[in-house]
C-alpha cells in the first residue's frame, strides 16, 4: 500500500508500466490460473457441506443440483403468478448458518400460498424463467418432485374420528399421491407425491396437519435421503 | 484540485441509474416487458441477458450450459468484445454508487484540506491490484468448479444493490456498505483490485477496438495530468499512452468511463474505434520511448483508421 493525494488518484510511485491489453491479458490469465487453484482448494474443504433443505420451485433436482446451478436472480420468483415464490433473505439465513441458501428462491408458505404447479400454462412459469438450469422442465407435471408431504396423525381430522377430504379433494393427483386407507384416513404414497403443499393449503385443522419434508439429495421419488 | 463532471461524469450515472430504476420497476410494480437483477435480466419477454460470472459460476458447478446462459451471457460478452468493460463504466450499480461516493469524498476532501486535514488515500501499485482481481475470479471459478457453488452470486455487493431493489432482500448490502466505507481509506479498491464481474469484463474485452483514444499531435502540448488524475480506475492516461506515443488507451483497467475525456481541458482525448489489425498502433516499438517530446514530434500513426465518435 502506498499513500496518494486523495484528488491524485494514481500516484506513480511504483513506477508500474500501463497493463496494456496484450501482458495485462496474460498476466490476467496467469493470476487467474493462481486463483483458481487456490479457489479449487477451498470448494474441496466446502464440498459436500451439509446444506439446508428448502421447499424449492418445480423443476429442481436434488437439493445440491440446485444450489449449484441458481445464479440467485430471483426470475423465477418474479414470474410465479401465485406469488408462492420468495427469495431467501435476510440475515437470520446467513446468521443461521445458510450461506449456500442465501438469495435462492423457495416456496416459503404453502399454507397460504401454495404452489399450484400452473395447470393453465402450457410451461410453468417459474421454470420457464429461469435462465440456468437450476429449473428444467419435469416434461409432465406428475413427474415434478418437490417433496413428500408427511401427515401428523396426532392432530389430522381422519385419523381422530372425524370425515375430512380436504387434501384429498386439494391434491392434484388424488387416489395416486394421496390415497384413503380402509378406515378412509389419508395416507401418502412417497412415490406419486410431488410435493407441491396443495394439501397443507387445504388441511381444516387450525395448524396444518400436514406438511412437505423439501427433497434432499434423493435422486427419485421415495428414494433414500 | 477542480473537479469536472463532464457530460460523460453525467451520462454514465444516468445509464446506471435508469438501470437500477428498471431493476427496482419491474421487481416491484412489473411493467410485464422489464423483469431482472443484476444477475439476469428479461427484456420485452424475449432478450435474456445473463451476467456473464454468473453463467460460468453456474455452468461450471453444474457442469451444464444451457441455451439461456450461452446466448445471454454470450451477448453480454461479444459486446465487452467490441466496447471494453462499458458494464463497470456505464450499468454497474455498485460502480453508481462509487461514482457518487466518489464524489462526495473529494468535495469532503476539499473542504478538509483547507483547513489542513487530509483524507487517507491508500494505493495498491497497480501492478499487484490489476492482478489481484484475476486472481479473486481465477479462485471463484475454481471453487465453482469443485466446491459447487457460485459464490459471487450470493456475496457480490453488486447483485446485494440489486436484489435489494428488486424484491428487499438486503442482508448482503452490508457488503456494499463496506465497500463503500473502504473506499473512504482506498479510492476505488473494490474496482481496481478486487471485483472478479470486473475482472471478467477485463478479459474479454482486452482487444476491443472501442476506446479512449489519444491525439498524439495536440498531447505534448499540455501535459497536465488532468486525465491520469480523474481516472477512477487508476490509469496512468497522460504518462503511459499520451506521453509514449500510444495513440490509444489499452490498458485492461479501462472501462470507458470517460472521466478523462471529460477531465481533458484541451481536446487530447476522445473516444473511438481503433482499426483492429492496426492494434491501435499500440505497438512495442513505441511502448518503450520515455521522451515525451518524441510524442510531439511524431505525428499520430495512421489516423484514417481512427474515426471519431466522442470529442
Ligand atoms: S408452478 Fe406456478 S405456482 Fe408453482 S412455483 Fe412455478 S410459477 Fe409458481
Ligand atoms: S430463475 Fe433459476 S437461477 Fe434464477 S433464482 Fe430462480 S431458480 Fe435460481
Ligand atoms: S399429497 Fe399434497 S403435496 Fe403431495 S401431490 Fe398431493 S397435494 Fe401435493
Ligand atoms: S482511462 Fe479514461 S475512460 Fe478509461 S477508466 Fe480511466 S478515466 Fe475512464
Amino acid at each position: 500500500m502506498q499513500r496518494g493525494d486523495v484528488s491524485d488518484r494514481t500516484p506513480l510511485r511504483d513506477g508500474t508500466m500501463a497493463v496494456g491489453s496484450r501482458r495485462g491479458f496474460v498476466a490476467g490469465l496467469v493470476a487467474l490460473g493462481c486463483g483458481a487453484g487456490a479457489g479449487a482448494g477451498l470448494g474441496a474443504v466446502a464440498r459436500g457441506s451439509e446444506v439446508t433443505a428448502r421447499l424449492r420451485p418445480p423443476g429442481a433436482g436434488r437439493q445440491s443440483d440446485f444450489l449449484a446451478a441458481c445464479i440467485r436472480c430471483g426470475q423465477c420468483s418474479a414470474a410465479c403468478p401465485q406469488d408462492a415464490l420468495c427469495v431467501v433473505g435476510g440475515w437470520s439465513v446467513l446468521l443461521g448458518g445458510d450461506f449456500a441458501g442465501y438469495a435462492t428462491p423457495e416456496v416459503d408458505d404453502p399454507r397460504a400460498r401454495p404452489c399450484t404447479l400452473c395447470p393453465e400454462h402450457d410451461a410453468m412459469p417459474c421454470v420457464a424463467a429461469c435462465p440456468t438450469d437450476a429449473l428444467t422442465d419435469p416434461g409432465a407435471r406428475d413427474a415434478v418432485y418437490m417433496g413428500t408431504a408427511v401427515l401428523n396423525t396426532a392432530t389430522c381430522f381422519a385419523y381422530n374420528g372425524v370425515t375430512c377430504r380436504a387434501c384429498w379433494h386439494a391434491c392434484p393427483y388424488p387416489g395416486t399421491a394421496l390415497a384413503f386407507d380402509e378406515r378412509l384416513r389419508p395416507v401418502v404414497a412417497a412415490e406419486h407425491c410431488v410435493g407441491c403443499g396443495l394439501c397443507i393449503h387445504a388441511c381444516l385443522t387450525e395448524e396444518a396437519s400436514i406438511h412437505i419434508a423439501p427433497r434432499r439429495e434423493q435422486a427419485a421419488r421415495g428414494g433414500a435421503a | 484540485m477542480i473537479r469536472r463532471v463532464g457530460r460523460f461524469g453525467w451520462s454514465r450515472r444516468l445509464t446506471a441509474l435508469a438501470f437500477l430504476t428498471l431493476i427496482a420497476v419491474g421487481g416491484r410494480v412489473d411493467p410485464g416487458w422489464f423483469t431482472g437483477t443484476a444477475a439476469a435480466t428479461e427484456i420485452g419477454g424475449v432478450l435474456r441477458l445473463v451476467d456473464p460470472l454468473a453463467a460460468l459460476e453456474s455452468s461450471l458447478a453444474s457442469r451444464s450450459l444451457g441455451i439461456d446462459v450461452l446466448l445471454g451471457a454470450g451477448l453480454l460478452l461479444g459486446f465487452a468484445v467490441l466496447m471494453g468493460p462499458v458494464f463497470c463504466g456505464w450499468i454497474c450499480p455498485m460502480g453508481l454508487l462509487l461514482d457518487l461516493n466518489e464524489g462526495l469524498r473529494i468535495r469532503v476532501a476539499r473542504v478538509l484540506g483547507r483547513r489542513g486535514v487530509q483524507l487517507p488515500a491508500w494505493h495498491l501499485p497497480r501492478s499487484s491490484a490489476s492482478r489481484l482481481r484475476f486472481v479473486v475470479l481465477g479462485g471463484l471459478l475454481g471453487f465453482a468448479l469443485v466446491g459447487r457453488w457460485p459464490v459471487f452470486q450470493i456475496v457480490s455487493p453488486i447483485q446485494a444493490v440489486a436484489s435489494s431493489a428488486a424484491h428487499g432482500v438486503t442482508a448482503m448490502l452490508a457488503l456494499s456498505a463496506v465497500v463503500l466505507a473502504v473506499d473512504w481509506l482506498a479510492p476505488r479498491i473494490w474496482c481496481r483490485a478486487l471485483c472478479p464481474l470486473g475482472a471478467t469484463y477485463a478479459l474479454a474485452g482486452a482487444f476491443a477496438p472501442f476506446r479512449v483514444r489519444v491525439d498524439l499531435a495536440e498531447a505534448g502540448r499540455t501535459p497536465c495530468r488532468s486525465c491520469t488524475r480523474h481516472c477512477p480506475m487508476g490509469v496512468p492516461v497522460m504518462e503511459e499512452y499520451a506521453l509514449q506515443g500510444r495513440p490509444s488507451v489499452d490498458a485492461l483497467e479501462c472501462t470507458r468511463c470517460g472521466a478523462c475525456v471529460d477531465a481533458c481541458p484541451s481536446s487530447v482525448l476522445g473516444f473511438g474505434v481503433v482499426d483492429r489489425s492496426s492494434s491501435g498502433g499500440n505497438g512495442r516499438r513505441s511502448g518503450k520511448t520515455d521522451a515525451p517530446r518524441s510524442a510531439v514530434a511524431e505525428p499520430a500513426r495512421e489516423p484514417r483508421k481512427v474515426c471519431e465518435v466522442g470529442s
